[in-house]
């Protein structure tokens, strides 16, 4: 909780410096940006839930294309659990590959996603980790500089003496708006309210708002912690670079075992 | 490397064996102050003519030293801005003559054509550059503020580290490789507002030099550069008081004499007043915030008799910011400095110093479900030793030693029952600085000049605690416990210092320096700007010291009658473990950051051109700097070299100040510098359907080229009132360039189809006024 509130709070001392000191100016501008050699992206994921696991292979495109997901096809896809085979992922849709069977991902366990494209095979690793669930949404208003600014708090108990890693995917109208990363560090065993730090005042009565929960291994959050540094998520503005991705030969992307658990809360 | 060592080892025995056995001499020495004020004088030019000519400059107490042989002289006393003082004497034993420079106010006027306005030329330090604070008052700045720091950038090889920024980088080095010394006392966060403003009261300065490279022996452990910033002493003849009132701060100063001719005391202090704004809001949710900072330097000296002299000085800053009852963040330095000047003999001058030194942060959230305090600190005790003894006229000796006990604090997060933080408390860290050092200033000819010197430093990471070691992916390999006292690690390091200048003529002359400096504490920062927050760590188990070679060539030139002052330096400097972190990193609260951090290599060179008008109704410089610095480690960029993040290809200053007449003086800058080495994205993909960025090489881009013009006029009151008054109107960014302090890549709101590039601006055209009065 403490480091994800922190990293924001910086974040509101530049921009209320910024503010009340200076007149700062936003523009759009027009940028010439390199067109680089497409390079691969896998975003899978099991979960601990019954479902068909699903798994994304892509490639990355030019900055000024339209936003799409750029799917690659023929694809071969092999999950395995505590190095036994468990499933051959199949194409249900260009660059959407699922697991034939629904099955659910047990805690504890080591999974191995084995992605080969192209003649070239990508490799990770994910230990799904205990679950934690997420006991309840509620909501808090804060009063930050001249207005009021509300937001979904996420409660939950972290179990004491282990290391935990928490994501939280926000979602209204069936659109991700936040994917955000916490830990415990400052927090191990206590009952946890951490705020989600998206801004619910657009938002109308009767909207409804998703959060999808999910304890995730250290390696998984590092990615995650590292991707919302890129873009700002962080605080003050860190020299990007590509998040550290659990896959080898280059591939972008992570391979997430983790638990999940959602809720959804209703705007009154 | 140890070639080098020999060389100096030789060089200094042999000379010392040489001039144990000479003639008899005598010691003409004393001290030079200003007439009015009796504020010692730092560089002042000090020259005997006769049948052994002899000549020098104070130091940084205004204490000169000359060795002749018994006969009749002339001496002549001068000092930039001061008229200069002839006399003659005759010397037949040793004698101490004190001298009183009168203020000089027609600077435009070139009387002085007798005494050493060559000293650029002549002496063999290179890579210095002097700030006149006079200068300072007449540059045009930010909003009204003063900032020596600002000024400083405005000279080549010394570059802003970003908008409105009073962090440097110095020939390729980063922020936290300068050596900042505020009366001898390392500030280590010399910044307000996260880098708006420096810690440095110009009110309160005296003197202000910045070695670039060829540092003299009796510094050490910074690798890029050595700011010296030395305080107003105090008015040692009347009470005075001065200060301003700007659009964002007010400052005042008061000197006095404790007693008239033998001491004297200075306080000066500034506030800013943002956060008054916010008071005249009804909207609680905005005047119960703050946001402030203020300084206080004060000194006093006290002169007990004709070898003795006691120095007391201190600055105390702090930055204050808070968030109605939800957040407050406060941070500032500390530093307190005892100093003893003593004559042992004639010839032997001496200064010990005792010196308190503390930065520390505190953020307090104060959110009772969540309520907590982070307290971090970085706190030093530090004893320096330094002798200046005057061996000959040829050889002028410094030698001395600087012990320095660090503690850093990381970090004590303190909560009460109702909150889900637990306390934690990360350990202290201790660390032992030690360095001994000898250089000799030595007069070859008439045209060779020396420095040459060694500085042996050494540096212990203390217990108690635990200690850890890292394999290179940044897995614990081992822990151990040290109990108090105990040494963890040691290092030892040898830094050659050698300097050396060849007068071609008396208005020009040839440098070479190779200059070695080690760093033992280094600074962990991943934003791209300066942090409050950001970690200082020393050398241990995982991290080494750094180390830079620096090799430097320079021509100087003086022309028309010393009016005008030319000089080119060329540089190539190579780093060794330098410190970068793996992407990811979080530095806050992290007790194991140095299993994120990786390390790797340097190199940085280039050309400064300077060119500068000294005297005259039109006055100013011209400074233009080309540049490289790279960076090269293994685990980032596939091992290849790159661009860090400092590096800039072409930067160019011109500064031109016109006295138009007793009252109106007018300024102007303009300033030019590429781009900023840095990452851009290359390409974009989908990750849990949202838009990510994929970045092909570590700052592979540039940011937009920076530009801007500033000008601004100062009115002087009528002369000859009590009361002195003046006013300074300014703009800063004349013609409004939209420069780019941050370039943002993200989604459209309006077309969630598009990714947009967004250019924030900071600073548009900005006019100020400020009122200063002195009295």
């Amino acid at each position: 909780m403490k480091s994800m509130n922190f990293k924001r709070y910086t974040r509101y001392v530049f921009v209320v410096i910024a503010v009340s000191t200076f007149s700062t100016c936003k523009k759009v501008i027009d940028l010439k940006l390199d067109e680089a050699v497409p390079v691969i992206v896998i975003d899978g994921g099991i979960s601990d839930l019954n479902e068909n696991q699903m798994v994304k292979v892509s490639k990355t495109y030019s900055f000024t294309e339209p936003n799409k997901f750029n799917g690659v096809s023929k694809a071969n896809i092999v999950l395995k659990a505590d190095a036994k085979v468990l499933a051959v992922f199949v194409e249900t849709d260009p660059g959407i590959y699922k697991s034939p069977t629904k099955f659910k991902g047990k805690p504890g366990v080591r999974y191995d996603l084995n992605v080969t494209f192209e003649g070239k095979t990508y490799e990770a690793s994910s230990i799904m980790p205990a679950r934690v669930a997420l006991d309840a949404l509620t909501f808090k208003t804060f009063n930050f500089f001249g207005g009021n600014k509300s937001y979904i708090v996420a409660n939950f108990s972290d179990p004491a003496g282990v290391a935990n890693q928490y994501r939280y995917i926000l979602k209204t109208k069936g659109v991700v708006e936040e994917d955000a990363v916490s830990e415990d560090r400052f927090n191990d065993g206590n009952k946890v309210e951490n705020v989600i730090f998206y801004e619910l005042d657009d938002l109308v009565k009767g909207d409804s708002v998703h959060v999808e929960f999910q304890c995730v291994d250290r390696n998984v959050y590092r990615y995650f912690y590292s991707l919302g540094q890129n873009s700002g998520q962080g605080g003050p503005p860190v020299s990007p670079a590509n998040p550290p991705s659990n896959f080898s030969n280059g591939a972008l992307g992570v391979f997430n075992a983790h638990t999940s658990s959602s809720r959804t809360a209703v705007i009154k | 490397m140890p070639y080098t060592i020999r060389v100096v080892l030789i060089l200094l025995f042999t000379t010392l064996f040489q001039y144990s056995n000479a003639q008899t001499r005598r010691t003409v020495n004393g001290n030079i102050t200003d007439s009015k004020t009796g504020e010692t004088l730092i560089g002042a030019s000090v020259k005997l003519t006769g049948s052994t000519p002899a000549g020098g400059i104070t130091n940084a107490y205004g204490f000169y030293s000359l060795n002749v042989t018994d006969g009749n002289y002339e001496i002549s006393v001068s000092f930039i801005g001061y008229k200069t003082v002839v006399k003659k004497i005759e010397i037949s034993k040793d004698i101490r003559l004190n001298f009183a420079l009168e203020e000089d106010n027609q600077l435009d006027e070139v009387v002085i054509s007798a005494t050493k306005k060559n000293e650029n030329v002549s002496s063999p330090q290179m890579g210095l550059q002097k700030i006149n604070v006079r200068e300072i008052n007449n540059v045009p700045v930010l909003l009204g503020e003063r900032d020596v720091l600002k000024t400083l950038q405005l000279l080549p090889g010394i570059k802003s580290a970003g908008e409105g920024n009073s962090g440097f980088y110095v020939r390729g080095g980063s922020t936290d490789q300068n050596l900042i010394l505020l009366d001898e006392a390392p500030v280590y966060n010399a910044s307000h507002l996260l880098g708006f403003f420096s810690t440095f009261n110009s009110d309160a300065i005296k003197d202000v030099s910045v070695y670039k490279g060829g540092m003299p022996a009796q510094y050490g452990g910074r690798l890029a550069s050595v700011l010296d910033i030395k305080m107003n002493d105090g008015n040692r003849k009347e009470f005075t008081a001065e200060g301003g009132v700007g659009l964002i701060s007010s400052r005042l100063k008061v000197e006095a004499p404790i007693v008239k001719d033998k001491g004297s005391f200075m306080v000066s202090a500034r506030r800013t007043y943002m956060d008054a704004f916010f008071k005249l809001s009804s909207d609680s949710s905005i005047n119960k915030n703050t946001l402030y900072f203020y300084d206080i330097n004060a000194k006093a000296n006290y002169q007990l008799d004709d070898k003795n002299t006691l120095y007391l000085s201190g600055y105390f800053g702090r930055d204050k910011l808070g968030l109605a009852k939800t957040f407050g963040f406060n941070w500032g330095n500390a530093t307190v400095t005892l100093r003893w000047n003593h004559l042992y003999s004639n010839k032997l001058f001496s200064n010990t110093s005792l010196i308190y030194s503390n930065y520390n942060y505190v953020i307090q959230n104060f959110m009772e479900e969540n309520n907590f305090e982070v307290n971090s600190s970085i706190k030093d005790f530090n004893l320096k030793q330094d002798f200046e003894y005057s061996l000959s006229n040829d050889h002028h000796l410094k030698f001395g030693l600087n012990v320095i006990h660090h503690t850093i604090a990381p970090g004590k997060l303190t909560a009460d029952a109702r909150s889900s933080v637990n306390e934690t408390t990360y350990e202290n860290r201790k660390g032992l600085e030690s360095a001994i050092y000898v250089s000799d200033e030595w007069a070859v000819d008439e045209r060779l000049n020396l420095v040459y010197g060694l500085r042996l430093s050494t540096f212990s990471l203390l217990g108690p605690g635990n200690f850890k070691t890292y394999d290179a992916e940044g897995n614990t390999t081992q822990i151990k416990a040290y109990g108090s006292g105990d040494f963890v690690k040691n290092y030892i390091n040898l830094e050659p210092r050698f300097s050396a200048s060849y007068q071609m003529n008396t208005g020009s002359s040839l440098k070479g320096a190779y200059t070695r400096n080690i760093q033992n504490i280094h600074l962990m920062s991943n934003s791209t700007s300066t942090s409050p927050t950001d970690l200082y760590i020393m050398n241990s188990n995982n991290v080494k010291p750094e180390i830079a070679d620096q090799v430097a060539l320079g021509y100087f030139r003086n022309f028309n009658e010393d009016k005008y002052e030319f000089s080119a330096e060329i540089y190539y400097k190579w780093m060794q473990n330098q410190i970068e972190y793996r992407s990811g990193t979080d530095l806050r609260g992290n007790g194991n950051v140095e299993a994120d951090l990786l390390y790797g290599d340097g190199r940085a060179y280039g050309i400064e051109l300077f060119l500068k008008k000294r005297f005259g109704k039109f006055n100013g410089w011209i400074g233009y700097t080309y540049s490289r610095t790279e960076r090269q480690f293994d685990a980032i960029n596939e091992g290849k070299w790159f661009y860090a993040k400092q590096d800039r290809t072409h930067d160019l200053s011109l500064v031109g100040i016109y006295k138009a007449g007793p009252r109106w003086t007018f300024s102007s800058v303009f300033v030019y510098n590429t781009g900023n080495a840095v990452t851009y994205p290359s390409g974009k993909y989908q990750l849990n359907g949202r838009t990510a960025f994929y970045y092909k090489e570590k700052n592979g881009y540039r940011t937009p080229a920076y530009h801007r013009l500033d000008v601004s006029a100062t009115l002087e009151g009528k002369p000859g009132k009590r009361l002195q008054s003046s006013w300074s109107f300014g703009i800063y960014n004349l013609y409004n360039r939209q420069n780019a302090f941050s370039i943002d890549f993200k989604d459209d709101p309006d077309d969630a189809t598009r990714t947009q590039v967004t250019r924030t601006t900071l600073f548009g055209i900005i006019p100020s006024v400020t009122w200063n009065f002195k009295f």
